[in-house]
């Protein structure tokens, strides 16, 4: 409490310009950045996984397992930045019992819930369970114990049961991707529907966390990818990665023209916002919008993509810049999101001055508690690809006669 | 690995999403979705509560803001306002100063040299009390809400400190109480009201700058002031229904 | 329908059973009742404890100063708004000696100049006070300084009660 104080009054002496006294503490601190960026990684993940699936795009096939498995490891830990962040976390369970019609983010606690159960779990569970059948015969031990429980003590992997299990796969990722569109747009909706704030309230909020959460995904499971590969001391299929860096490549397009359409509407009309808003981007937000989400997290990126489009390098260059530009996106896009969260706040909603941001290492909303919730799904990530390796999925026609 | 082809194609997919869609939205326009669905309606039998400044009176002793923290246990922070007074100096050449010292509970010193000063004025701020809140709209669990005599409140017992009210008050008025976690607000002293007695920023004003009352009565207070005065309230274009209502406010109030 | 199929929609059953006894359990008794709320929650928050006690309260003792009031300048102005709350004072007071109140029940006498200054020391803000028919005083501003100056030798502040009753100013 005290040293909570004491960053208080140091924000206090930084205040530029008159806020209202309520607004001098920052309300939404480094974790609810945290969690539009985890569910976003989930949700471009997914959608990563549904083009191979859905859309056919078979190139992608190396991807698939990862793509999923990432989705779900993140999906895992995205309530937790939330419950840390709250003020009283135990009675966190309430969204679900009492959820209130009129608040986007009462839909969090089913939206969460349906999209971890019923569409991530499930697509895994139809899409390994031949595999964990199997496995379990072929392994002893707790992780037998693990494919047994897992597979639900199930044993039919006859050609019907799996051509069941392949079709309702297909039905399930269907309906995952609306709901990969619900579970991150609800969040940018979160955002876009308060009109109390100019910087976030806009009609293309929604979207535009939606198409960012997109970039975000595919260049994880693209970094994912190559690192994997590496640790396994395998060779990378060069095609899966150039039309992983194409699809990237292309949503980066929509994403920035989305994100610059925001700007110049805004500066365009300039409203009532626009002047304390303009001092904010050149001010505060300069470094953060200008430099990290701006030139290194879309720019960069882009011009380097769309040069690949024209001039493919040999692959070992690609294959490193593939990596350096999926790492940079990555940290873009969180910077896009500390942009909208923090930098919505710095700002006074009487457009007269400007408050700060403080945090420290430790503490609830600390950046160490960043940090973790950050590492946490990359153990269980490593957890998931031990127990249900996608390069170890048998061939179907392995253990059938066609 | 997959060699079934799914028995769905991808026109039935997209035929069958467009009817679910479509149906949708044609459904919807016979049940009008209504927006704000906590607005709350004035009613027309019992209180409605309302509240009136007068800016003019106003002297910027900051003894209201004193008297809500100690009324109420507002934490003593300067972090922490259920209600505040702002300094507004324009001066000549048209900068606009805004200050609110600790709230002005310790008044207010002049900043600026009484030459260069066009206007300057007090404004009170507390809570808005909105018949279509914004804060009570977002709010996940049902944790603030609006009395049916027109008071919002917040459920302290039940409210998780997800801040998003907080986020969604376009007048500022509300915090997150650093011992208990939970949002709190003013309450338009609903346990004096009770009692017969007035809030205690309304009690407290030497000069009767604050006037509250019930809206629904013809011959309250409120509803003289609204009469007899150009009343607004601020932020008008947010449409929040806010039931604070200003005389004498300059269009450089926000 | 196959084995799998029957197994995990009964593990879906039994989930979707167990969220529907936590959802009976666990919604507050009162919630819904006048809208999507604990209507409980009214009456916690009107059940809150006062601190002010109002100016009707001060007068059945301090009649006689309110007399004093009721003819100066501060006529209209409440007791506890240079006094503090007041509501322990006004309820267990009674109940001691003069001069032996414990800390707790003693009142904050306003003497300071900071306490006369903070409506009355100049200020542009509140140059241009109107009042309606009702009150056609203007509050009286002065610059402290100029007004009641520090003594030059010493630095003393004479404090503002030295000559105005605070009463009777």
């Amino acid at each position: 409490m005290e040293q909570h104080l004491q960053d208080l009054y140091e924000v206090l002496s930084k205040v530029d310009g008159y806020v209202y006294p309520n607004e001098i503490e920052l309300n939404w601190s480094i974790l609810i950045v945290l969690y539009p960026y985890i569910t976003g990684l989930v949700a471009g993940a997914f959608i990563l996984a549904s083009l191979e699936r859905i859309f056919k795009v078979h190139i992608l096939k190396p991807t698939y397992g990862i793509a999923l498995l990432t989705a779900f490891s993140f999906m895992l830990v995205a309530t937790m930045p939330l419950i840390s962040h709250l003020g009283k976390p135990f009675r966190a369970y309430e969204i679900m019992i009492t959820p209130h019609s009129s608040s986007a983010m009462a839909i969090f606690g089913f939206v969460y819930l349906w999209y971890l159960m019923v569409v991530l779990l499930l697509e895994i569970w139809f899409d390994y369970r031949r595999d964990m059948i199997i496995w379990a015969q072929e392994t002893t031990g707790v992780k037998r114990f693990l494919y047994r429980v897992l597979s639900l003590w199930t044993t039919d992997i006859s050609p019907k049961a799996v051509a069941l299990d392949n079709r309702i796969g297909y039905i399930v990722t269907v309906i995952g991707i609306p709901s990969a569109f619900l579970l991150h747009g609800y969040v940018g909706f979160i955002f876009g529907s308060i009109k109390a704030n100019p910087w976030w309230s806009t009609v293309l909020m929604p979207v535009i966390f939606l198409f960012s959460a997109i970039v975000s995904g595919i260049a994880l499971v693209m970094l994912i990818y190559i690192l994997l590969t590496k640790i396994r001391k395998l060779k990378i299929d060069m095609d899966c990665l150039d039309t992983i860096a194409k699809y990237l490549f292309y949503i980066l397009i929509i994403d920035f023209v989305l994100e610059g359409l925001d700007q110049i509407h805004r500066i365009y009309e300039a409203e009532e916002s626009f002047e304390v808003l303009h001092k904010l981007v050149f001010g505060k937000l300069f470094f953060t919008l200008f430099f990290m989400q701006g030139l290194f997290g879309t720019i960069v990126p882009l011009v380097t993509l769309g040069t690949f489009q024209f001039y493919k390098p040999n692959e070992k260059v690609r294959k490193f810049i593939y990596l350096a530009i999926s790492a940079l996106i990555l940290i873009g896009v969180f910077f896009m999101r500390w942009n909208v969260v923090i930098g919505g706040q710095l700002f006074s909603k009487s457009f007269y001055g400007y408050t700060s941001f403080k945090t420290g290492m430790i503490g609830s909303e600390g950046y160490l508690m960043a940090a973790v919730w950050l590492i946490v799904p990359f153990i269980i990530l490593s957890f998931l690809l031990w127990l249900l390796p996608p390069w170890k999925k048998k061939e179907e026609a392995e253990t059938q006669v066609l | 690995m997959r060699p079934v082809k799914p028995k769905i194609s991808r026109r039935d997919f997209f035929k069958a999403g467009t009817i679910i869609v479509g149906g949708i939205t044609v459904a919807s326009a016979f049940t009008p979705y209504d927006a704000v669905l906590i607005a709350a309606e004035k009613p027309k039998t019992g209180k409605w509560y309302g509240i009136g400044i007068d800016i003019n009176k106003c002297i910027g002793c900051g003894k209201c803001a004193s008297a809500c923290k100690q009324e109420n246990n507002v934490p003593k922070a300067p972090f922490y306002f259920r209600s505040w007074v702002e300094q507004y100096t324009i001066k000549n050449d048209g900068t606009i100063i805004v200050e609110s010292p600790n709230g002005g509970i310790d008044g207010f010193k002049q900043s600026v040299p009484t030459n260069e000063i066009f206007k300057s004025f007090f404004v009170p701020k507390m809570c808005n009390h909105c018949a279509k809140s914004p804060c009570v709209q977002v709010c996940p669990v049902g944790a603030t809400f609006e009395t049916p005599e027109g008071i919002v409140l917040v459920d302290e017992n039940y409210c998780i400190g997800c801040r998003y009210c907080v986020q969604a008050c376009p007048y500022g008025c509300r915090y997150i109480h650093p011992e208990k976690g939970t949002a709190d607000k003013c309450t338009l002293c609903i346990h004096r009201l009770v009692k017969g007695l007035q809030p205690a920023c309304f009690e407290i004003c030497p000069t009767e700058a604050r006037i509250f009352g019930d809206l629904n009565d013809p011959a309250s207070k409120v509803n003289y002031f609204l009469k007899n005065h150009t009343c607004m309230v601020i932020k008008p274009h947010l449409n929040t229904g806010s039931k604070l209502f200003y005389n004498a406010l300059s269009s450089e109030v926000r | 329908m196959p084995q799998h199929l029957k197994r995990l929609v009964g593990v879906f059953a039994v989930f979707i059973i167990l969220f529907l006894i936590l959802h009976y359990l666990l919604t507050p008794s009162s919630f819904g009742e006048l809208g999507h709320y604990r209507a409980k929650a009214i009456p916690e928050n009107e059940l809150k404890e006062l601190h002010y006690a109002g100016s009707e309260q001060c007068s059945k003792c301090h009649e006689d100063i309110r007399k004093d009031k009721a003819i100066g300048f501060h006529a209209k102005l409440k007791c506890e708004v240079c006094h503090g709350p007041g509501l322990k004072h006004a309820l267990y007071a009674d109940q001691f000696k003069a001069g032996q109140l414990p800390d707790s029940l003693i009142l904050y006498k306003p003497g300071e100049r900071k306490d006369c200054s903070v409506c009355h020391q100049f200020n542009a803000a509140r140059l241009k006070i109107q009042f309606d028919t009702i009150n056609t005083s203007m509050i009286h501003q002065v610059n402290s300084i100029e007004h009641n100056p520090f003594d030059k030798k010493t630095k003393v502040e004479f404090k503002c009660i030295e000559c105005h009753n605070p009463h009777q100013p």
